[in-house]
């Protein structure tokens, strides 16, 4: 099982480099593509955990159209990097000691628990078919956050779009409401000019 | 053989990065939306090593639905963002106090 | 009929015509209100009569039944409605009603132009039927109701004319005092359901001897206690004191003159303030056990009977003379009380209330044909213009000051013998007091009457003109009322000194006064024509002579003397200062705690303190609060982070 261990390490290395070229980069497109390099190193091992189904989505939904939306909106947006990176020195040792006390202690845990630090994965039963037991499990005992999940997924488009759409800008035709909710005293104003002697 | 320990090691250490990456690009606003995908991605590490474990598809299929939410969030953050943008022309966080209490 | 629907007929009359007179008086008109209210007193009156036949024939020796259980507490106490009526009731049953009826009568004539006609004959029947109420009771509860309904009534009756501001200050003061009173009485009732575990009269009085032996105490504070039967019995004539006026709880009665002159006759003089002593004369074997209570009484009554009378001598309003009189004849009242000689107080209580009504009544047919003029300095030779009232009030002065074979004559020098008899501490100073008081009352009583019926005329042209006599609905209860000021000492005295009320007085054998007056009395004619040689009857004389020198013969006489004593003079004309003392102390230390309360209490406490604080108190919190609230995204975020690793460490290290 060599070749597995050398998978993982090697994986497990490219997904936490690019994790550290995201957070630490100065051109946001550049840690776009960083987290995207992650996602796919991820990927590659949540197969190593017999999950193939999972992962395959991963790279289709998560990398396919969120990281290209953050793609999208990066490219779009003209930020000025030079107030980004302000501060920078600053909280570097706050946000290093605060993330490596939280790793610490999670990994205290983990290997504290000497049940969990000696196990391996157990083989799974005969005719195990990961897409077909998700399957059977997804449209039966979860069904219903299965259609919850996809009224989520409606209202976050409909929040989007009604968040971010100005309506056509070269529009040139009439909008008639308007036009009828117009009243004289936006329009005209009667104004008392004195005589001057 | 890999030990689960390792698996969950590499998912501490993805959350640390991200945490950290959290307290230090504190005023880049896409960064800071990066680090909460990381995040994500760290936990569904986890609920994926553990339904291998013990063998119980749950945590894939919670796995699932964290992935529909992040990505449902990660639309919407993104549209919040892009109108701030319009408005203040800029995506530094220091800028962006106008809910203060 | 028998004899408890008698009784209940004579309370129940007043109560309806009162109710018709009240409710439906402006729709059946002033003649039909008048004649239903004095049917029915009149009706209550007889039927009183009846009674009396029947009592002093000896068929019937106790009246004592209940009419309606009101609630029992723990199928042990019980408060209800009952008649006890003996000898000392059915006294002041026929008393009561015939004043009354007289009242009645008079009121046709003096309040026809008043436009609240009915409304004063409602609360006058209102009252004759809380008096007898009152009377008739057979347990505390209804006799206290029957005291607050009195006052009620009293209350809203000086204040009858409301418009008049002097008439709303003194029916204040009437309730107030009367009230202060009362808390002495409650606090007697609470003791005797303590000590007696009953409010029902024949069952307590069969408990005294009991009591007395457990020797119980009331402990008011560490190391002070006193014993049961005082605290009762003084708690029980403090109530009479605020009722009748005693001194320093008397200083209602002068102020309660602002009412029309009817109530002043009906309630100040003959009834209402003869309540508190009606009420210590029925609960004499509770009183002859506290010797402490008896002198106390004694005191009491023989400082108002003189300082009150001294008040009557400078005072110049017809009705305060009249009013003053009261509050001396009630200070007698109440000297006897506490020589133990309870017949005799009430015997003075009945012959006073017809001559001190007839009195009341006769001032105010003076002040009808006057025009409502009140000052005796602007009166003068009414003699000549009003003579049925010119006799009737001779009639009642006669016998108010004592003159021999008046009714006022039998019970007064009785009064002074028993005072004179009795063994308690101060009774030598109480016989010397209620002596010099016999000077005292003759001197302004006649001095009363000289200066309005005698001496030289000084009223204005145009009421002399009007000066008449007064209608016949206004002199004939001065008639009616004069017979008995004439002749029921005469006819009663033997009966009363002999052993009319019997069981209903209880007096102990040593406050032996009663015994002494018995052994000397020897029949009424007797009694009287040793009346003529006695030494009240000269004081009396002595002041007819001197009050006809000072105010007829030589009035400079007076203004010298006045002007000679001008220190007394003044106290004597701010009535020794107890209206200054009481608005000062208790009104203004009320109106200071009032005030007080209101700028520390009302403003600080609570509207700055509790109303204002709350919203400043949650602003300041909130304030600190809002820091938390900055609006970075990134605080939110460590704020998030930091919670967690706390978590975190905690759940490692546990």
């Amino acid at each position: 099982m060599e070749i597995l261990k050398i998978i993982f390490y090697t994986f497990s290395l490219i997904s936490t480099v690019s994790a550290l070229q995201v957070i630490l980069s100065k051109n946001p497109v550049r840690s776009v593509l960083s987290l995207v390099l992650c996602f796919f190193s991820t990927a590659v091992l949540w197969m190593l955990c017999e999950s193939e189904f999972l992962s395959i989505v991963l790279i289709l939904v998560y990398v396919g159209a969120v990281m290209v939306l953050f793609l999208f909106v990066v490219m779009m947006l003209d930020i000025k990097t030079s107030y980004i990176k302000e501060g920078f020195v600053k909280y570097f040792p706050l946000g290093v000691s605060v993330a490596f006390l939280l790793v610490l202690g999670i990994v205290y845990s983990i290997t504290y628990n000497t049940i969990i630090s000696c196990k391996t994965f157990s083989a799974y039963p005969e005719n195990y078919n990961n897409v077909k037991i998700l399957g059977e499990v997804l449209f039966t005992e979860y069904l219903y956050p299965f259609e919850i999940s996809g009224i989520i997924l409606l209202v976050a488009m409909i929040a989007a779009i009604s968040l971010t759409f100005r309506g056509s800008q070269k529009r040139k035709s009439q909008d008639v409401s308007a036009q009828i909710k117009v009243q004289a005293k936006d329009r005209v104003k009667l104004v008392d000019i004195k005589e001057n002697e | 053989m890999i030990e689960i320990s390792n698996y969950l090691t590499f998912s501490a250490i993805l959350f640390g990065i991200s945490v950290a990456g959290i307290f230090i690009n504190r005023k880049n606003l896409i960064v800071l939306l990066m680090c909460i995908e990381l995040m994500l991605l760290s936990i569904n590490t986890n609920f994926v090593i553990f339904s291998r474990s013990l063998i119980d598809v749950s945590g894939q299929i919670f796995v699932f639905f964290i992935l529909t939410v992040a990505a449902a969030e990660a639309a919407i953050g993104l549209a919040i963002l892009v109108i701030l943008f319009r408005k203040l022309n800029d995506i530094n966080t220091s800028e962006i106090n106008k809910l203060k209490g | 009929m028998n004899i408890e629907s008698i009784c209940i007929i004579i309370v129940i009359l007043p109560l309806f015509s009162s109710l018709i007179s009240g409710f439906l008086g402006n729709k059946i008109g002033k003649k039909v209100t008048h004649s239903i209210a004095i049917i029915s007193v009149g009706i209550s009156f007889l039927l009183s009569l009846i009674l009396i036949k029947q009592f002093l024939s000896g068929e019937v020796k106790l009246v004592n039944f209940t009419i309606y259980e009101w609630m029992k507490i723990n199928h042990k106490l019980s408060f209800e409605v009952g008649f006890l009526v003996d000898k000392l009731t059915i006294l002041m049953i026929s008393t009561v009603c015939f004043v009354s009826c007289m009242v009645h009568i008079y009121t046709i004539g003096y309040m026809e132009t008043d436009p609240g006609y009915q409304r004063f004959f409602c609360y006058i029947s209102a009252f004759t039927f809380a008096m007898l109420m009152l009377v008739m009771s057979n347990n505390f509860l209804q006799l206290f109701f029957g005291w607050e309904a009195v006052g009620l009534i009293s209350y809203l009756l000086i204040g009858f004319w409301y418009q008049k501001e002097t008439a709303i200050f003194a029916n204040l003061k009437a309730f107030l005092v009367n009230r202060v009173g009362d808390f002495g009485f409650l606090l007697g009732i609470a003791g005797i359901l303590y000590y007696f575990n009953t409010l029902d009269f024949l069952t307590m009085f069969n408990k005294i001897e009991n009591f007395m032996i457990a020797d119980n105490k009331v402990y008011i504070s560490s190391g002070f206690d006193v014993q049961a039967i005082n605290f009762i019995c003084i708690g029980l004539f403090i109530g009479a004191m605020g009722k009748s006026a005693q001194v320093p709880l008397h200083v209602w009665l002068p102020d309660s003159m602002e009412g029309p002159t009817p109530i002043s006759a009906l309630i100040h003089a003959a009834t209402m303030v003869t309540a508190g002593v009606f009420m210590v004369s029925r609960m004499s074997p509770l009183f002859e056990n506290s010797e402490f209570a008896l002198n106390f009484i004694l005191v009491t009554g023989s400082i108002t009977c003189f300082f009150m009378g001294l008040l009557g001598v400078v005072s110049n309003d017809i009705k305060k003379i009249v009013a003053y009189s009261t509050l001396s004849q009630l200070g007698y009242m109440v000297c006897a009380l506490g020589a133990s000689a309870y017949a005799i107080s009430m015997f003075h209580l009945m012959t006073h209330a017809f001559f001190k009504a007839l009195l009341f009544l006769g001032a105010g047919s003076v002040i009808i044909a006057m025009h409502h003029e009140q000052d005796i300095r602007k009166m003068g030779n009414l003699k000549k213009y009003m003579p049925i009232t010119y006799v009737t009030m001779l009639i009642g002065s006669l016998s108010l000051i004592g003159f021999p074979f008046f009714s006022g004559f039998f019970s007064k020098d009785l009064i002074i013998n028993a005072v004179g008899a009795s063994n308690l501490p101060f009774s030598n100073v109480a016989y010397f007091v209620v002596l010099s008081s016999v000077f005292i009352t003759s001197l302004y009583s006649f001095r009363l009457f000289f200066k309005v019926f005698h001496t030289e005329e000084r009223m204005d042209e145009h009421t002399k003109s009007h000066l008449k006599e007064c209608k016949p609905v206004v002199t004939v209860p001065l008639i009616l009322l004069s017979i008995p000021s004439l002749i029921i000492g005469f006819v009663t005295v033997s009966s009363i000194v002999g052993d009319y009320f019997g069981e209903a007085i209880f007096v102990m054998d040593k406050h032996g006064a009663m015994n002494v007056i018995k052994e000397h009395f020897h029949g009424t004619i007797g009694f009287g024509l040793h009346g003529f040689v006695s030494m009240p009857f000269f004081l009396a004389v002595s002041g007819i002579l001197v009050s006809w020198l000072f105010f007829v013969k030589k009035p400079y006489l007076a203004d010298n003397c006045r002007k000679l004593f001008n220190p007394i003079y003044i106290i004597l004309d701010k009535k020794y200062a107890f209206d200054e003392i009481y608005q000062f102390v208790f009104v203004g230390g009320a109106k200071k705690i009032g005030n007080l309360l209101w700028s520390i209490g009302d403003r600080i406490l609570i509207d700055n303190g509790l109303v204002n604080g709350s919203y400043k108190s949650i602003d300041l919190f909130s304030k600190i609060l809002r820091t938390i609230q900055t609006g970075y995204l990134y605080h939110y975020a460590f704020t998030m982070i930091a919670g967690f690793l706390i978590l975190l460490i905690w759940l490692i290290i546990h």
